[in-house]
């Protein structure tokens, strides 16, 4: 898989991309979420 | 390097202009106490966003990581995810709501105060202050040993001249400017070093002629590892070390878990939290935060693992050779030698944007946390008195410390040494934080003994037990006559896989033995 042959090292290589979509994906869902409360403090 | 100083000198004249603009900002925009701390709680989500990328990602995780990728491989991959899954996901998702949510309405404006407002203890306050001022100039330290080795190499100047240069201008907008102008600034530098990563691993690919051919010409390189490696269990730079072998322990316990983890327990990342006014901010962060790790950490760790085919094909040498031995140096080596020059200079603002938003964060929170937490909340009670100019003295001295262990370290320390303070942190404050986040049932009790057990649990294996800490400070040797007191596997064990356990079953055990805080507390702690 991608030149690499240990699967420990190319499983890391994939997760990074998926984790960085992963927050896109959070981030656009969530876009408006959570706008409440400007509560005294 | 060909790039003509002038050049490269009007380029770093004009950023420092853009960044004394924006320190003249943050100076403006800053009229009370909570500005100067937290930034007014109003800071904009990109701004969150790439100030706490920036911050977190240093010069020592580009070059200090990248350089130990050069040499141990592409296992600090599994870093580079904890990186985005914990140091923004969980970071951001899990802590950073709750922090912000408690932070505004115990009116805390620094991490130590979050923790001794939520425990009622103005000691847990003082001591995280005093640890962090006596520790993170370690951090800072090394932090300014990279950038300066920077400055140093392309702009060709002196060493010294370079660290004392550097520390000059951030000191002098921090100390003015406060957490705005650390933030704006930040932003700027997490920009450019967004870019400058960028074309760094697109130029790493081309010219090592595509993603495949790269990586599988790095797979066929198992065979040169060094002898001193393969017999610490280096199996090549596309494969993890063999289990359970020295390298092994240095990688997933020091690299991937210690600062992987660690990072949530970071003082000045976790004051970030506060700096915004709802969670819809640290929502939208999150978008931005996890793809802006992926280009820093995970484009550093790559490259510089791939680096290695790049000397074998040209010079017939492998990274760590042609770094002369000095992991720090295999980043900068590759650079200069294999970019185009407009890259360097690309590539050495970056490095220079990663190295002050680092540092401007350092001092703050360095200075904060003597002048605020220890200074007016532990030693004066919460009385104003000499805050102000106590804070400034501190921001000066710790830097003034900071410098003078840029001098004093030895080579190859970078990753090390942030390993170091990010293993302190996890021991001292993870389970402190997680409880006072997560858990009502945690008392006061439990959080000082989870300190105090972290704290020195931590700093007893390094003296004594860790060889990589405790050899080179020889107190085990002059003590007991031994270099570590344990021996075998135990001597390569980093101390957060030992502290931090230890610290979070003090936290349980003392909090459950001791009478719970008070539901009046606990309601303004919490929400209703």
């Amino acid at each position: 898989m991608l030149g690499i042959d240990d699967p420990q090292i190319w499983i890391a290589y994939i997760l990074c991309f998926l984790s960085a979509i992963g927050c896109i994906i959070y981030g656009a869902v969530k876009w408006n979420d959570g706008e409440e409360e400007e509560e005294a403090c | 390097m060909a790039v003509s100083t002038p050049v490269l000198g009007t380029i770093i004249l004009v950023y420092m202009m853009v960044i004394f603009y924006l320190g003249w900002l943050g100076y403006k925009k800053t009229k009370v106490n909570e500005d100067y701390m937290v930034a007014g709680r109003q800071i904009h989500p990109y701004i969150l966003a790439v100030s706490y990328g920036a911050t977190f990602i240093s010069t020592s995780a580009i070059v200090g990581f990248g350089g130990a990728a050069g040499a141990l491989g592409m296992g600090l991959l599994w870093l580079a995810f904890m990186n985005i899954l914990v140091g923004i996901f969980i970071a951001f998702v899990v802590f950073g709501k709750r922090t912000r949510r408690m932070g505004r309405r115990l009116g805390a404006v620094t991490f130590p105060e979050l923790l001794g407002k939520r425990y009622h203890s103005r000691f847990i306050q003082g001591f995280s202050g005093a640890l962090i001022g006596i520790f993170m100039p370690l951090y800072a330290g090394i932090v300014l040993i990279g950038g300066a080795r920077f400055v140093e190499a392309t702009l060709n100047i002196n060493y010294d001249v370079a660290v004392l240069i550097l520390t000059v201008i951030i000191a002098a907008y921090v100390i003015t400017g406060g957490l705005i102008a650390v933030m704006y600034t930040d932003a700027l530098q997490g920009s450019l070093m967004f870019i400058g990563m960028a074309f760094l691993l697109i130029f790493t690919y081309i010219e090592l002629g595509g993603i495949n051919a790269a990586h599988t010409a790095l797979t066929s390189m198992s065979d040169m590892v060094p002898e001193t490696l393969a017999n610490g269990g280096h199996l090549g730079w596309t494969a993890m070390p063999s289990f359970g072998s020295p390298i092994w322990w240095n990688l997933v316990s020091t690299l991937v878990l210690g600062v992987g983890i660690g990072v949530l327990a970071q003082p000045q990342l976790a004051v970030r939290f506060m700096t915004v006014k709802n969670d819809k901010a640290l929502n939208r962060a999150v978008l931005v935060g996890g793809p802006f790790i992926l280009m820093m950490t995970g484009v550093a760790f790559t490259v510089g693992a791939l680096s290695n085919v790049y000397f074998l094909e040209n010079f017939g040498q492998i990274s760590l050779v042609a770094a002369s031995g000095n992991t720090d140096l295999i980043i900068p080596e590759f650079i200069n030698s294999s970019m185009p020059d407009f890259f360097v200079v690309l590539f050495m603002l970056a490095l220079l944007a990663a190295a002050m938003s680092t540092l401007s964060s350092q001092f703050h929170t360095m200075g904060t946390a003597i002048g605020h937490d220890l200074y007016r909340e532990f030693l004066k009670k919460g009385e104003l008195g000499q805050t102000i100019n106590i804070t400034k003295i501190a921001i000066a001295l710790t830097i003034l410390a900071s410098v003078v262990l840029a001098y004093a370290l030895p080579t190859s320390i970078i990753a090390t040494a942030t390993a170091i303070f990010f293993g302190l942190c996890a021991a001292a404050f993870l389970p402190m934080y997680t409880g006072a986040l997560f858990w009502k049932r945690m008392t006061r009790e439990g959080a000082i003994a989870s300190l105090l057990v972290g704290t020195f649990s931590s700093l007893f294996w390094l003296g004594f037990i860790h060889a990589k800490e405790a050899v080179p400070l020889g107190i085990s040797k002059a003590l007991f006559g031994m270099d570590t007191l344990l021996t075998g596997t135990w001597t390569v064990v980093d101390p957060i896989i030992v502290a931090t356990p230890l610290s979070f079953i003090a936290a349980i055990v003392v909090s459950l033995a001791t009478k719970p805080t008070s539901s009046n507390h606990l309601e303004k702690c919490f929400e209703k």
